[in-house]
């Protein structure tokens, strides 16, 4: 039997899902879509659920003393962007995230759950190494969202577990955001990139790239990062670094866009980053 | 479920699935039928109405997240001054054509400058960026904030 569960502590939700296997339901604007029949019908759910909306001691953002930042899992992307603790990269990208009325009702916790290719919050997330605190009744476990996102909607999360909170690091990277859409406002990417990079003496010490919507979870490797760090910006051959991304992203063809086009845009991208990198213009 | 919230002021206890679209406790429910349903996937902002003064997709917010909060629809808000000085606006700037949008830009509008009482042209375009009008084309609307943000000065 299908059982709605509404609980408002931290605690009485673990107990709920230590018996029971639930969808995790926070802001409603991924999950009311997907189980939407028709206007004046309920959503149908093949398994109960639980709302997290109403357990107010997940609402915050506050700074431990090292630094990190930490986002409970009922806050919303509004409260992410207004807040002074958060790296403007994260607001960046944030504020093109689907549209104001989203953005007042959706949470990062749940984009990250929703686990799609396309979830915009995972490119900074997974370029920064974000991690995610999943607590259940007796233990909680730390781990880094690239690590938690498996594939498509699928994610490491076991029945009894949900997302506490999502941990971020202060960042002294210059960032390189580009989100492409088909239109500024309310469009799902049909490529993003986000490349990162800090310079010392001429010689690249950190260079990150992470790319969305271009495979099954967001792009990034550590191999390619390292190949290209503790040399001048100036030594990095653009068609080896492009060919190397190419190589390991394979985009779909969908209602957005086309296999081919997105490609295309992401060496145009990739060129466009190193552009700037590089001290040319961008 | 037991729920319990405010709705324009007054307090509202329904026996209702928490899965139930607010969208459908509003109009089917409590028969309010000012708030719209356009595309029922939250894109195109016909049927916003504010949740504790900020604005929301009714059609994806599943009635349980209002629970003890204040909602107010466009039958709440149009018995305030400040809806008499939207509405006066986007009527001579002929910023309403066959006023489907047209509840959800209000109330949107009326969040904006509750928070920013003189937005300028980007800060009201970014503002009203989730509601679709397929009439007026956006400068008509877009001219009425704009005349209610000089005259706010």
């Amino acid at each position: 039997m299908i059982k709605h569960f509404a609980p408002t502590s931290l605690n009485e939700a673990l107990d709920i899902l230590e018996n029971n296997d639930c969808y995790i339901m926070s802001g409603g604007t991924d999950l009311m879509v997907q189980k939407h029949v028709s206007s004046g019908l309920l959503p149908k759910f093949d398994k109960s659920v639980l709302y997290m909306m109403n357990i107010k001691e997940l609402d915050y953002i506050n700074q431990d003393d090292k630094g990190n930042i930490h986002i409970g899992a009922t806050t919303r992307y509004v409260e992410i962007e207004n807040s002074s603790l958060i790296p403007a990269i994260y607001k960046e990208v944030i504020k093109e995230i689907a549209s104001p009325n989203i953005r007042n009702m959706a949470t990062l916790a749940g984009n990250i759950a929703n686990a799609s290719p396309a979830g915009d919050s995972l490119v900074p997330i997974i370029l920064n190494d974000a991690s995610l605190i999943l607590a259940s009744k007796n233990i909680e476990r730390e781990l880094l969202v690239k690590d938690f996102i498996l594939g498509v909607r699928k994610i490491d999360r076991k029945a009894n577990e949900l997302i506490k909170e999502i941990i971020i690091k202060p960042q002294e990277l210059n960032y390189f955001y580009k989100k492409v859409g088909s239109r500024k406002s309310e469009s799902i990417s049909k490529i993003s990139f986000l490349g990162a990079y800090r310079i010392e003496n001429d010689l690249i010490k950190d260079l990150r790239v992470a790319l969305g919507s271009v495979y099954i979870k967001v792009v990034r490797s550590l191999e390619i990062e390292n190949k290209y760090k503790n040399i001048s910006s100036k030594e990095i051959d653009d068609a080896q670094f492009v060919k190397d991304y190419l190589a390991l992203i394979d985009p779909i063809s969908d209602q957005r866009s086309t296999k081919e086009y997105r490609n295309q845009v992401a060496e145009n991208l990739l060129r466009a980053f190193l552009l700037e990198l590089k001290g040319g213009s961008k | 479920m037991e729920i319990r919230f405010t709705l324009n002021n007054q307090e509202v206890v329904l026996d209702v699935n928490p899965s139930m679209r607010l969208l459908d406790v509003i109009r089917k429910e409590l028969h309010l039928t000012g708030t719209k349903e356009g595309c029922g996937e939250g894109e195109c902002g016909a049927c916003t109405v504010l949740v504790n003064d900020e604005p929301y997709n009714s059609c994806l917010t599943p009635v349980i997240n209002v629970l003890d909060k204040k909602v107010m629809t466009i039958e709440g808000f149009r018995e305030t001054k400040e809806y008499r000085i939207i509405a006066d606006a986007f009527a001579s700037m002929g910023a309403s054509q066959c006023g489907f949008c047209t509840p959800g830009m209000i109330l949107v509008t009326h969040a904006l400058l509750k928070k920013n009482p003189h937005p300028n042209e980007e800060e009201i375009r970014f503002a009203l960026a989730g509601n679709l009008c397929r009439c007026t084309g956006y400068q008509a609307i877009v001219n009425a904030v704009l005349k209610i943000s000089e005259e706010n000065k």
